[in-house]
């Protein structure tokens, strides 16, 4: 290991340390921060990841070939902007006396951007379906070794 | 000294004492019995061929210049709110701040599809087996659990701060934002310094694409990812560059919805001002070297008006400009005998608590002429819920410090 990654190394080391006093000295963050910290690891790692994976075997197993990376990628945009909009649709931070607070119709936003996607998904779906039989597919695209 | 009597013998002594903590730290661990070796934890487990380090540090790349730019922006959002002596922060250009902190949110934002990516493209790694060969990669394996816990953390608070849920964080917000950055920052300097040697062979030497045709690329994978930013960027980003508010259909502000066509964050009746806002016996108090100088609000709109276009941006990340008229706050520091080309004011509001009910102006933003105790709004009297009867409107400025309700301003001489 060569001395400019053993520095970056302590370096790193030492902003974590005072990352870690900072937040036991400030009487804002409490315990609280730390079962935030696992929670999102655990909810992210333990529950979204394996599902995001499971639908991904799902679509390798269930879907047509041809179908396969499009429907992927809409599902990947799709999921990204969900996490976004979920508490926005869900609408707790909404206040009686306060209407410039979220303002808009979010619920109806999300589906206007899933129509988009999955439209657009659509519409490359059928561009390769009418160009693969133009051209078949084990001609079109061989695995490079 | 008993240190220096004999430097050969202790350096030696150092030196072995080095050695033998290495030596102990890369002490293999026992291998735990192939039985538990189940599920995900098996060989292969998971099959796709898209994972490649190419794809992770590519993903890794843009994830570290993104949380650079978050940190930097953030930091300096951190820095104008609780401002150590070294500090320094102009008021000109007026919409600075608007465009660091914009920049902080929809960089955020634009994350989590990068950020997600990412640990799916690494996340065979959760269950390598043995899961530590020696106590040194158990501490590896320790720091990268902080990075994704840190990474996360940032991601999901930032998401629940704009949509303003702070029910699922019982924690401060910006202050565990804020320490979470650090353990962010620091646990990814680790990691690139333990990762560089992969990461530098997966840039430079070519990789070939391995995925089965038909599936999803690199390409693919990375062009999505893109996709998926772009359309965060732009469902968002309307609530601070408003020509694009009529398509962000998921920006937690529209920059011309509220009151006099202007956001607000906290209202009268939330900040329990309403009744101070609106008694007759309102009074400006102004203190200073010079004495005291009670105005009323007749006696505040009698003096010298000046009409400025001036940003609110908050630290959510929206923005909205508004026309303000008022009086100069460097004309009030004159009324309280200090020269205003060199004097702090401390700006206190009718709320009787609250974190954001007083601020400090700093000489910079002071001596700007731009800088006003505003009375009107788009040629209006301020809404109650933007401040009535004055409040504070400076130039480059978090909107959290542009304090509502002024009662009192103390000046004094800043040196």
């Amino acid at each position: 290991m060569t001395t400019a990654r053993r520095c970056l190394i302590a370096i790193g080391a030492l902003v974590m340390a005072y990352a870690v006093i900072g937040a036991l000295t400030d009487p804002d963050v409490k315990f609280g921060a730390l079962i935030f910290l696992a929670g999102v690891l655990v909810a992210h790692d333990g529950v979204l990841l394996p599902l995001t994976i499971g639908v991904g075997i799902l679509v390798g197993r269930y879907a047509p070939r041809r179908a396969r990376a499009l429907l992927r990628a809409a599902l990947v945009v799709s999921l990204a902007v969900t996490i976004v909009a979920f508490p926005l649709v869900l609408g707790r931070g909404r206040a009686a006396d306060n209407p410039s607070l979220l303002p808009l119709r979010y619920g109806r936003g999300l589906l206007e951007i899933y129509a988009i996607i999955w439209a657009t998904a659509a519409a490359a779906a059928t561009v390769r379906a009418w160009r693969d039989r133009r051209r078949p597919l084990h001609r079109r695209r061989t695995p490079r070794t | 000294m008993v240190r220096d009597a004999d430097p050969g013998v202790s350096s030696s002594r150092r030196a072995d004492l080095l050695r033998r903590g290495v030596t102990w730290l890369r002490q293999p661990f026992p291998t735990p019995p192939a039985a538990l070796r189940r599920g995900p934890l098996k060989r292969a487990a998971f099959d796709s061929k898209l994972r490649s380090p190419r794809l992770t540090s590519l993903l890794g790349l843009a994830l570290a210049g993104a949380f650079t730019v978050c940190f930097g922006t953030g930091l300096i959002s951190h820095l104008i709110q609780h401002p150590p002596s070294w500090f320094w922060w102009p008021s000109r250009p007026v919409g600075l701040y608007r465009v660091t902190q914009g920049v902080h949110v929809a960089t955020g934002l634009a994350c989590v599809p990068l950020l997600g990516a990412k640990l799916w493209s690494v996340y065979p790694r959760l269950f390598s087996w043995p899961p530590a060969r020696n106590l040194a990669h158990a501490i590896e394996r320790a720091s990268i659990a902080v990075l994704v816990a840190a990474a996360l953390f940032q991601l999901f608070s930032g998401i629940l701060n704009i949509s303003r849920w702070y029910a699922p964080m019982p924690f401060f917000f910006t202050a565990g934002h804020y320490w979470s950055a650090w353990l962010a920052i620091g646990a990814l300097l680790v990691h690139i310094a333990v990762k560089l040697p992969v990461i530098r062979q997966a840039l430079t030497r070519a990789t070939p694409d391995r995925t089965p045709p038909g599936g999803l690329s690199r390409r693919g994978l990375l062009a999505t990812v893109g996709v998926a930013a772009g359309v965060i960027t732009l469902g968002t980003v309307g609530q601070t560059v408003a020509p694009l508010a009529s398509i962000s259909v998921l920006a937690p502000r529209r920059p011309r919805t509220g009151p006099q066509h202007l956001p607000v964050n906290k209202t009268a009746a939330g900040a329990g001002v309403r009744d101070a806002a609106f008694n007759p016996a309102y009074r400006l108090t102004i203190v200073g070297p010079a004495g005291t100088v009670t105005l009323s609000l007749a006696d505040l709109a009698a003096l010298p008006q000046q009409t400025v276009v001036l940003p609110i941006s908050c630290v959510e990340g929206w923005s909205s400009t508004g026309t303000w008229t008022g009086v100069r706050l460097r004309d009030l520091v004159v009324l309280a005998g200090v020269d205003p080309d060199n004097a702090e004011a401390h700006v206190e509001s009718l709320e009787t608590r609250g974190r954001y009910r007083a601020t400090t102006v700093p000489p910079a933003h002071t001596r700007d002429p731009f800088t006003l105790i505003a009375l009107r709004l788009g040629g209006e009297p301020l809404h109650p819920d933007h401040g009535y009867p004055a409040r504070l409107i400076a130039p480059n400025r978090p909107g959290v410090l542009q304090t509502k309700w002024v009662a009192r301003i103390t000046v004094r001489s800043a040196s």
